[in-house]
This record gives structure tokens, sequence and C-alpha cells, in this order.
């Protein structure tokens, strides 16, 4: 079976193909094209198949990671969203939870108010109110309302509506009538609810997730519709996958009904790309970690899962996200980063970035400031003269003039300063490492890091010691492991019901009826999607906190029917849960159950090995030596540095730091102490020595 | 990396520029962990939702090295203050903190903010060496007042009244728990089964910060980190000390009034000034509160000098001087502070004598910050906002099958507009920052009825940048219960500013089962309710900032189709004539000047 990978990216769109009957891969960079990114997919697609000698109508899968909805909530270019909800609520997703962004600022903007995804005069209400514990009618919904708001709405202009109405978790028969009135009315509008986006309770984050949805929804169903269409034209019968939030892929009719899936599309497919790689390497715990331009984002694996965030911590450009998400934690660290004084004469390093233009000074494209690939430049990590394989020519002058300048304002020789820009980019990025392992219970020592992106492999192997993390796996491919990461996927498709059920008396065949009603709807939704039922498997989990805690923690639950004793294993599994993560528990406290949850996953081809390496000896991939500067000891010392093709390493032969392996879209860095090997899958695993 | 990079003497440093950065890096890294793992372990709203919560490190002496930034400013600001009142409190005992302790303290004499507050302060020691406190501080549910919950007491007549008092007291002692203290707690405290459980989280983070404390100063030695952190407190202050030398020297003043009692005859209850005089003297600033109010003796509204007074002037001089927006997130220390000196003559409403109750200091304390702004606005009119709309925090309560239930929430203020941008709606304002709890959750667990919650319409103070709307939400009992509020805003409206007009007040009405409304004071004690009866509260909103006719029209017309003020207000005062939702130009132009 042909599949592709295509990754839209801020500057590239990368692409992979592969066959997966083979294990050979080929890998194909193109510029995005901004204004339509399905242009540069398209060519891209062509181009990679007709440069490697593929009928494009042979291709059976093209997996997709798009940026269009997370680029139109940054950049607040949605639809004209109109919202219709509960008479007394019209100003929840407004209000918010009332706490300003910023502590101490008088001159705070808050996102929700002064970009509001639904301006107030769109915001219409009805009356209709359901009532918690079981979603039962107090008032019913005012029909003729419904009515006189969408005429209302039409007559505005509006494109997109999010129906959201308090206690749509418990019964979305209100919202679901409301739809029909709307969609009947409106047919040319997108319209949505915020029990089909997400039931979940926790009504501002609710509305406000069903809000982006509308608020993206027209945009995301015409670049896919575009997108396919534009397949079909030039010959390709594919099918056309999409990259979700959740770690799987949807199909193009899931994810125009389901918009918000991807609003992680992007930063979903690294991890992914990572774990694939850790899993070829026979690590069972990793942490990848994919460094770029202006960020670093920081993914967790444990025995091929991918940690999931709770209903409480995502966000997009400030507004809340509930929905089932794999847990990536963005800091502003990458190798565009600036190293600057700030105004109290502290040494920083980010986050403001020099991005991709004017970019770092050695680009020569106005970059007047010192950044990460500069202070590696004049380090020597970085071999002007071969950087992206040689396609960019870099100007080590420029690098070392603004890192000179910095030095005298710091007080600090050059090298010095270089090597502070490193240390101290590497501790923020450890830090942030700490704060998705430590902080959660997680010990980071017994973990592989997979060093991903442009910039990952080289500050890889530090941040590792910093942690104490013994090892580094390098993939082949690393620049566009995103790519990869997309031929690693699965359907996935999650379905939550808010419970509010106490372990005291918790009533079992509710939650046992819940978990049957959800996997029917999925089992469907795959029927739909033509995957057979033995492709189809089924995952259970709770989320659990004790009773009057305001955070849940997501724990696994018995795949077949739930009893008065394998529930037992559940409280117990919540209780070491909580120790692990809080390192406390409350044994004699009753727990909530808060939300249930299902995961269906629904297997497809993938991409499961690579090619073994074809090089033969370290003396044929040995380049040049070159002197790079490492502190050891507490001391900055310079090594004469060994510069390696990467593509021509024998397997199973060491190398020992410093060393430095150049490719096309990375560099990776050994440091001293250090040795690096490939392995059989044409990783790099880099073994860190004892820390100095 | 023990070993020290390049001298920093160059810099007038005295740990390398980088080592700097990266323990300040790893100080900042513990505190949020410290306060991650208290608010998702605690178990009743105020902390975990309304994040009314405060984690520090600090040194031996209580100076403090670094904050949470998921805390409130005002619990986490109080810390230094409540490591100086357990030090002291232990020494006139002639007792010591040693290894294995746990102290709890809420003295507000003695450096703690208010008896709600509680902190929980564990000793850091390396090779038998005290090197600081890792303490965390929360607002608890009940600590056994005259009535339920731990807001509203507005009754107290002395400390004694507000309930439980804690003098650094050992709740563990080298390592062992003081089963008697827990015992006394569980049976002097409603809702036990919440304020304990919040307690034992307070104590299990405070833990993880000592633990991560004590390995981080293993890693760099004590000099080194002794180095780091005085750097990190002299790096805070020459931010704060820069900022004040902008200022222009002199002095400048302003007064506002605070509803105090009016129902209370006698005028010392009621309309009590809080006044506030800044001297910028080179980049050293003196706040004098003389002028504010004598102390009332046998109300709960005086604010304790530490812990709330000096909290309340260094919040404020730091969000406006050094605003988070332009300044980043600068390291909340005790250098911040050095170039502050505060003035308050004892006896006043905001340096109080022993016992004179402190319990619901909240809100005057809030309208202190307002003032300071008011005062500072004379100064750097391009950094305030105009006059905000004060908070009021209510507890509901009532009976279970013979068990307490006890719920607080914060009603939100609004803030008045600024230059630029008009004021933020429907928001906790100034020195508060907490969260409200979601509708779902409350009618999911409470016998309440949440009837409405939004914005009220056609109110919001006109000014070239209009002031922030304030919220409309409606409790309704669905049992027998009661409640019991303190707040402020009801009969002084917030100031406008530069020909911003003044905001509007907040309002509370207590609408019958008969459907009869009665209007309330800010401060109500503990009143019965019974099943069908409402709580409605009307949020204050913020003043206006700059003439109304200097505000663009198309504003003013989005405010008429937002309904944030009606077309009567859009010509009356901003001088705009609105037409089929469109602004009327010509007749606006005419209309603007003949004013």
């Amino acid at each position: 079976m042909k599949i592709i990978g295509v990754d839209v990216g801020g500057t590239f769109t990368d692409l992979i193909l592969c066959d997966t009957r083979k294990s050979r891969v080929f890998t194909y960079k193109i510029a995005t094209t901004p204004n339509d990114p399905s242009d540069g997919v398209m060519t891209g697609v062509s181009d990679i198949c007709r440069l490697n000698g593929v009928d494009p109508g042979d291709i059976d899968y093209v997996f997709h990671g798009t940026t269009t909805a997370t680029n139109a909530v940054l950049e607040n270019k949605g639809a004209r969203t109109g919202m219709i909800t509960n008479e007394g609520f019209r100003d929840i997703i407004h209000i918010g939870r009332h706490q300003r962004v910023h502590h101490y600022s008088i001159m705070q903007e808050l996102p929700w108010q002064n970009r509001p995804l639904v301006a107030r005069r769109y915001r219409k209400t009805v009356p209709g109110r359901l009532i918690p514990p079981s979603g039962e009618e107090l008032v019913p919904l005012d029909e003729g309302a419904v009515q006189n708001a969408a005429r209302e709405l039409k007559a505005e202009g509006i494109d997109a509506v999010a129906i959201c109405f308090l206690f749509s978790y418990l019964n979305s028969a209100h919202e679901d009538r409301a739809r029909e009135i709307v969609q009947a009315e409106m047919p040319d509008a997108f319209v949505t609810t915020s029990s089909h986006v997400s039931p979940q309770f926790r009504e501002f984050e609710r509305f406000t997730t069903a809000a982006l949805a509308a608020f993206i929804g027209p945009k995301v169903e015409r670049y896919i519709n575009h997108l396919n269409r534009a397949m079909r034209d030039a010959g390709v019968r594919a099918d056309l996958r999409i990259m979700a939030s959740n770690g799987g892929v949807a199909t193009p009719e899931m994810v125009t009904s389901k918009p918000a899936l991807t609003l992680m599309s992007g930063l979903a497919a690294g991890v992914l790309g990572g774990a694939m790689i850790g899993k070829l390497a026979g690590r069972k715990r990793l942490i990848t970690f994919d460094i770029g331009g202006t960020s670093a984002d920081i993914g967790i694996v444990i025995d091929g899962r991918l940690a999931e965030t709770d209903a409480r911590s995502t966000s997009i450009a400030g507004f809340p996200i509930i929905l089932p998400m794999i847990d990536i934690h963005t800091i502003g660290a990458g190798g565009g980063s600036i190293a600057h004084i700030d105004p109290g004469g502290a040494f920083r390093v980010g986050p403001q970035s020099a991005g991709a233009v004017p970019g770092p000074a050695a680009y020569g494209n106005g970059g007047t400031e010192s950044t990460v690939t500069d202070a590696n430049i004049v380090l020597g990590r970085l071999d002007p003269d071969n950087f992206l394989g040689g396609a960019m020519k870099m100007d080590e002058e420029r690098s070392k003039t603004v890192i000179s300048r910095l030095a005298a304002q710091l007080g600090l020789p050059p090298s010095e300063t270089a090597e502070g820009i490193i240390t101290i980019i590497n501790a923020n990025m450890a830090n942030a490492i700490h704060s998705q392992t430590v902080q959660k219970g997680i010990d980071p020592r017994g973990f592989a890091l997979v060093a991903l992106g442009g910039a990952g492999p080289l500050h890889g192997a530090e941040v590792a010691r910093q942690l104490g993390i013994p090892e580094v796996i390098v993939p082949p491919f690393p620049g566009i492991t995103s790519a990869m990461g997309l031929l690693t996927t699965d359907l996935k498709y999650d379905e939550v019901r808010t419970q509010f059920q106490n372990s005291r008396s918790v009533n079992i065949s509710k939650v046992n009826a819940d978990f049957c009603e959800m996997e029917e709807k999925l089992i469907g939704q795959y029927k739909l999607d033509k995957i057979a039922a033995s492709k189809v498997s089924f995952r259970r989990f709770a989320d659990l906190r004790y009773v009057g805690q305001g955070y849940e923690l997501k724990v696994p639950m018995p795949a077949d029917k739930l009893t008065v004793k394998s529930i037992q294993k559940v409280w117990d599994a919540f209780h070491k849960a909580h120790r692990r993560e809080y390192g406390h528990s409350f044994m004699e406290s009753p727990i909530e159950v808060v939300n249930i949850q299902i995961s269906g996953t629904g297997k497809i081809p993938k991409l499961t090995r690579f090619e073994k390496p074809s090089g033969t000896s370290v003396d044929k991939a040995f380049l040049r030596s070159k002197p790079c500067i490492f502190r050891v000891d507490g001391k900055l010392r310079e090594f004469a540095t060994g510069f390696y093709r990467r593509d021509l390493l024998p397997v199973g032969k060491k190398i020992k730091g410093p060393a430095v392996l150049v490719q096309t879209d990375s560099t990776t860095l050994v440091p001293p102490d250090a040795t690096a090997k490939a392995d059989e899958f044409g990783s790099v695993v880099i073994s860190l020595g004892k820390a100095k | 990396m023990k070993k020290s990079r390049k001298s920093a003497e160059s810099n007038g440093t005295r740990v390398d520029p980088v080592t700097a950065t990266v323990i300040h890096g790893a100080l900042e890294s513990i505190a949020i962990e410290m306060g991650h793992k208290l608010m998702r372990m605690s178990y009743s709203s105020i902390i975990r939702e309304s994040e009314d919560f405060g984690t520090a490190l600090t040194d031996p002496q209580g100076r403090q090295l670094c904050e949470c930034k998921m805390s409130t400013p005002l619990q986490s600001g109080p810390i230094p203050g409540y490591v100086r009142g357990i030090l002291k409190t232990l020494a006139e005992r002639g007792d010591k903190v040693e290894p294995g302790d746990v102290i709890m303290h809420n003295d507000p004499y003695g450096g703690a903010s208010h008896g709600p507050d509680i902190g929980f302060c564990i000793p850091v020691f390396l090779n038998k060496k005290l090197i600081g406190f890792s303490v965390t501080t929360a607002h608890h549910l009940d600590v056994g007042a005259l009535t339920p919950g731990s807001c509203g007491i507005v009754d107290a007549v002395d400390t004694y009244a507000e309930g439980l008092q804690f003098k650094a007291t050992k709740i563990a002692s080298l390592g062992k728990r003081n089963e008697a203290v827990w015992q006394i707690l569980r049976s002097n405290i409603r809702a036990p089964e919440l304020v304990v459980g919040d307690m034992e989280a307070q104590i299990a983070a405070a833990e993880i910060g000592a633990a991560r404390f004590k390995s981080l100063v293993q890693q760099y030695g004590e000099k080194t980190f002794n180095g780091a952190f005085e750097d990190l407190m002299d790096y805070s202050e020459r931010l704060m000390r820069n900022a004040i030398a902008e200022l222009p020297d002199g002095e400048y003043s302003a007064t506002t009034f605070i509803d105090g009692f009016p129902d209370i005859d006698d005028p010392k209850y009621h309309d009590l000034p809080i006044k506030v005089t800044l001297r910028v003297r080179g980049d050293e600033i003196e706040v004098d509160l003389t002028g504010t109010a004598d102390e009332i003796p046998d109300k709960p509204i005086n604010m304790p000098l530490e812990g709330t007074v000096d909290c309340a002037i260094w919040l404020t001089l730091r969000s406006i001087l050094l605003d988070s927006v332009k300044y980043g997130d600068i390291p909340q220390n005790s250098g911040l502070t050095r170039p502050i000196t505060i003035k308050a003559p004892n006896g006043c409403l905001a340096n109080p004598n022993f016992p004179s109750p402190v319990i619901a200091r909240f809100c005057p304390g809030n309208q202190l910050a307002d003032t300071l702004m008011k005062a500072l606005s004379q100064v750097v009119p391009e950094q305030v906002s105009a006059g905000i709309g004060n908070l009021r925090i209510v507890a509901f309560s009532g009976l279970n099958k013979g068990e307490h239930w006890v719920h607080m929430e914060i009603l939100e203020g609004s803030y008045g507009g600024r230059n630029g941008l008009d004021g933020m709606d429907a928001v906790d304002t100034l020195y508060a920052n907490t969260r409200n709890n979601p509708v779902e959750d409350m009618e999911s667990h409470l016998p309440l009825r949440i009837d409405c919650y939004k914005l009220r319409n056609d109110v919001a103070a006109a000014g070239k940048w209009r002031g922030g709307v304030g919220s409309v939400r409606q409790f309704t009992y669905l049992a027998d219960g009661g409640f019991s509020i303190e707040g402020e805003g009801h009969i002084y409206r917030p100031w406008g500013f530069e020909g911003g007009h003044e905001g509007t007040t907040g309002q509370l009405k207590l609408v019958g089962i008969d459907g009869n409304a009665k209007d309330m004071a800010s401060k109500v004690p503990y009143h019965r309710m019974s099943a069908g009866q409402s709580l409605v509260a009307y949020g204050p909103c913020g003043g206006g900032y700059g003439n109304p006719l200097e505000r663009d029209p198309e504003k003013v017309l989005a405010d008429v189709l937002d309904e944030f003020i009606s077309p009567e207000a859009a010509k009356a005062a901003y001088g705009v004539i609105i037409r089929d939702c469109k602004v009327d130009m010509p007749a606006t132009t005419q209309m603007r000047m003949q004013r």
C-alpha cells in the first residue's frame, strides 16, 4: 500500500512517501503557500510522486496535518459567528472565569473580551432550561424564539452558529432541536452544538470550544473540500485523512462535522513520529522534544501511549478548549530565540524569536540580534557552510559580531557569552520537561529523549544530561518528523460523558449503559469509515477526583462490563494515580466519577520500519575536523571535533564525542563524554556519560 | 555546574549572569510545582477554582525567593510576613524551628493576612543548618467563626469572634503529627472534611517545595545559591527603582470613601475616608496613609498593616509601574519592595491594634489599592485605569442531614477605562484575581439554582475609553439555608478620569417568594433564606477614561449594538447620532461641535 504524509508548517510543507510493503521512504520539502496551503500540498504530492516514479493514482492514503484551524484562531480570521444560548446566560463566553490573564497588569487585554469569538450582538438568548442531575427539563425550549433568533442571525449575515445550552452534556435534546430549527432557517450556515463538540461540564469552556468550532468551521470545510477536489483533479484517488489533536486521524467528513478536532493538528504528528522512533528502538518510555525556530514542543509517551491533557489545561490564543487532546507542552525556545539583557540587567534568552525572517544574524537577512543559532555557530557546533545540507549559506562573521556586542554588554568573553546562551536556553527547556515529568510524578531518568525538529538533535544531549536522562534518540529525518508521524497514525475517535457519580452510591448500570451507547456510536462511525470491525479496538477511561476536588485524573477502566468487584480496582488505581501525581492520597475520601471516556482506534496501514543504513565505515562518513567549544569541569575548552555525514554512518559503530553529525534537515551534536551510534532502523542513539 | 563561571564582579553581581538566570528559572519552577499540586489536590472551590492560595519559598529570615504564578497576589504577597510572625512568636515563647516541624499560623497581628488565610510553613534544613522555608497559604472555607463560612463575618466584635487563632502552632513537631491540634480542628470547624483535606493538601505541597528547595541548594552549593538569590532581589529592586526614578519628584494624594456600615447611625461606622499620599523622591517612594479613617474596634473591616495594607500597596505599584504586559514576569520577591516605605498612623483603619477584628478587610484593602491608583493617576495617567468596581464575597451555607455545606463565591467587579483600552468587564480587580465557579458545577453540587449570569445592559460609564461592565448573578435557594456577605461599593461610584464619567455602584437585592425585592447593604451578616428565595447581585461598573466626546463614533455604535449603552446614552453622553444601525456622521459632528 502506498501512503503519503503531508505536514504544512509555517515555512515548509514536508512530505514523505512510503510503500508499506517495503521499507524505503522518500522525503520532500517545498515552500508553504500561505494564501492557500492546499496549493503547496498538491504541488508537493505531484512532485514527490513524479520524482520517485510513482503514479499518483496508485496512492492509497494521503495523511495530512493542517494548520488551517489553528491559524484562523491565531490570526483571528474566522467566520462571522453567532450563538444561541439560554435566557439569562448571554455572556458566559465574555465573562469567562472572571479572572484576568495577568495578576500584575492594568493594561492587559482579555482575549475573550478584546477579540470575542462571537460579538455580544450576535449572542441571542431563548427560553428553555435543563437541570442536573439528569438533564430534566425545567423550562421547555421556546422553538419560536429559536426560529426568530436564527432569522435575526441570518439577516445579520452570520455564517456559523454555535448552539450552547446549560447542562446539554446531560441531555442534548434542546440543542439538537434548536440545531434542526436553525439549520432549516439557515441552510448555508455552519451550525454546531456544544454537546456535539464536547459533552462535558463547565459551561465557559464548553461554550467557548463550540464557538471555536463554529468560528473555524466554514474555513476548515472549504479547505478540506478544496483539497479533496484538487486531489481528484490531479488524478489522486487516495483517501484523505486529517490529523486530529487527539493523536489520531479522522475522515474529511468527521473533520468538517467537528472542526475543533484539528485545532492542534500540526503539533500532534510530531509526537507520534517520535513515538514510532522510540518503539523501533525498543524504548517504552519516551520524551519527545521537538525544537524549531521559535518554539520547543514536549510530549510524553509511555508504553506507546501518548499522554493526554486534562480538561482544564489546553488553550489556543488564550481560549480554553475542552476536548480529548494529546498533552503537548510548548515553550518559546528555539534556534531563533533572541539573547538579550532585560531592563533589570538579567541575561535572558527568548521567548522573543527572530523567526524565519529576519532570522538569526547568520542568515544575513537583516537579523541584528544574537540568537541561539548564532551562539551555536560561534561555538563551532553548526557548520556555516553546510546548513540544510548546504542549501543555505550562513555568515559566521555576522554571528561573531552580534555575540561580541552582547558579550561586551555582559562583561563576559564572547565564547562564554555564546556558551551562556546555550546553557540558558537548555535550562529553559529542561525546566519545561521537568514540569511535564517530575511535576507530575514521572521520573525522567528512566526515559529516552527523542530529539526532533531542525534544532532538537543539537540541544537534546545537553538537555538530557541536565535531567539525568541517559540517552537521546535521533530519528533518520528529524526535520520532517511530523510528516513521518502522520504515517504512523490510526483512525482515532473519542466519546466522553459527564457522570458526576459518587463512589459511595455509584450506579454501575448507568456507567455500563453509557459505555455501551458510546461504543455503539463509535462502531457506527467506523462502519461509515469502512473500517472492518476486526480492525477496531476500544479503550475505556474515567476522569476521577475526590469528592470536592476540582481537577480530575484519568484512570483506565476495564474493557468489559463494570462490576462491583472491578470498580474497586478502579478506585484503587485512582488512589495510586493521585499519590503518584501529587505525592499524597486521601484513602478515606469518597471518589467522584466526573467523566467517562471511550477511545476507539481503527487500524489503518502505516509506516512500520526504515531501511537499514548502508554506511560501511566511520571513515567514509568522516568529513573534517573542526574546533568546537564545550564546557568541561566548569571550564570552556576547545576540542577538535569530528564532523560526519549522518547518512553514511555504519550500523553499530560507536563514535566518541565530541562529534557533529550533519544531514540536510538537521544537525546532531554529540558532546564530550557521550557516544553515538547508528541503529539498524536509521536512528542515531546518543549515550550520555556521567554528568559533569 | 558547581564551579562558578567567569567572575561576575564586573556587573556588580555575586554570581555570573548565566548561573543566576538558571537558578532563577529553577526557583520559579519549584513555586509553580507547589501551586500546581495544591490547586489540584485541594477540595474546596475557594482554593481550586477561585485560586485563593499562595505558595512561596523564603530564606531563613523570611525574605521571599519566589512565588507561584497561579496563586492569587494577596496570598503569596503576605508569606514573608507569616514567616517573620512565626519566628517572632517562637522566639517569644522560647521555642525554635527544628527539622520535621510543620508550623501553622493565621495571626493577623503576627504577619498573617487574616484568620481564614492559614499558612503552613516547613523549615528546610541542609546539613542541620536552616536554609529557608517552604510555605503555602490558602483561604479556608470555615475557621470556626460565629456563623457558617469564613466571609461575611461582619458582626465579629474582636479577633476571638473571627474563629480559631493559630499563633505559630506546631501541627507536626520533629516529624510527628500533633493529633490534638487536628482533633481541635475537626471539632471546631464546619465542613471539617473539606477544610482538613485542604490543609493536608497545603502541607503536601509545602513538603514538595521543601524537598525541591533542598536539592536545588545542594546542586549549586549554598554560597552560589545565596549569591543568586541576593542578585535576584537586587534585580527586582533595580527594576522598581528605575521605574520610580522616572516619576517626577513630588507629593500626590487622593481620597476615596468606603461604605462601612451605613445602617449604624454613629458616623464613625460609615462613609469612611481612605487617603493615600505618595511622596516620590528620586528612586524611592513613600506611601502615607495619614488621613485614613480611625480603626473601628468592634467591626472587622480594619486592615492589618502587614499582610493586607502592605500587599495592597506593593501589588498596585508593581501592576502600574512594572505592568506585566510591558515588563514581562518580574520575579516577585522582597527586593521589589525595598524602595517603598509605608507610613500608616497607628490606630487608623490601615494600622489597627489587637484585638480589633479584621476578618472582613478584603474589600477595604482593595479600595486602598484603588485610592493608590487614583493618586498615581496624577503622575502616570497613561498607565492607570479609571476607578475600579470593588468586589463582594458571599458565603452560601445550609444543613444537609445534619452536616454543613458551605460554598464561597467571589462576586466580580470591573475595571475603569484605560488609555487606549476600554475597562475589563466583570473581572476581579486589583489585588484579587480569583475564578468563579461554573454554573454547571454549582448546580450539580449545591442546593442552589443560578437563574442568570450575564452582563448588565446599558450602564457602561461613558469615556473616550468606556468603563468596564459589571455582571448580574441571581442565586435561588432550593432548600432552606443562609448566606453572609462582605463587600464595598454600594454607595460610592467608581471615579471617572480626565472627563470620563463616574461608574455605577454595585447592588444586592433579596427577592422573596412573593417576588418582592429588598435592597441590601454591601455587608450582610448571616441571613437565613428559605427555599424559593433569591439573592440578586449586580456588579459595579468601572469609571470612564477621557472625554466621551472624543470616543470613536464607530466604537459608540458597537456599544449600542452590543447593548452596553443605550442609543439615548450614545446621544446624550457621546454626542453620537445613530440611525438604522449606522453612525450619522454629519449629525454627530454637528452635535459634538455644539458641546
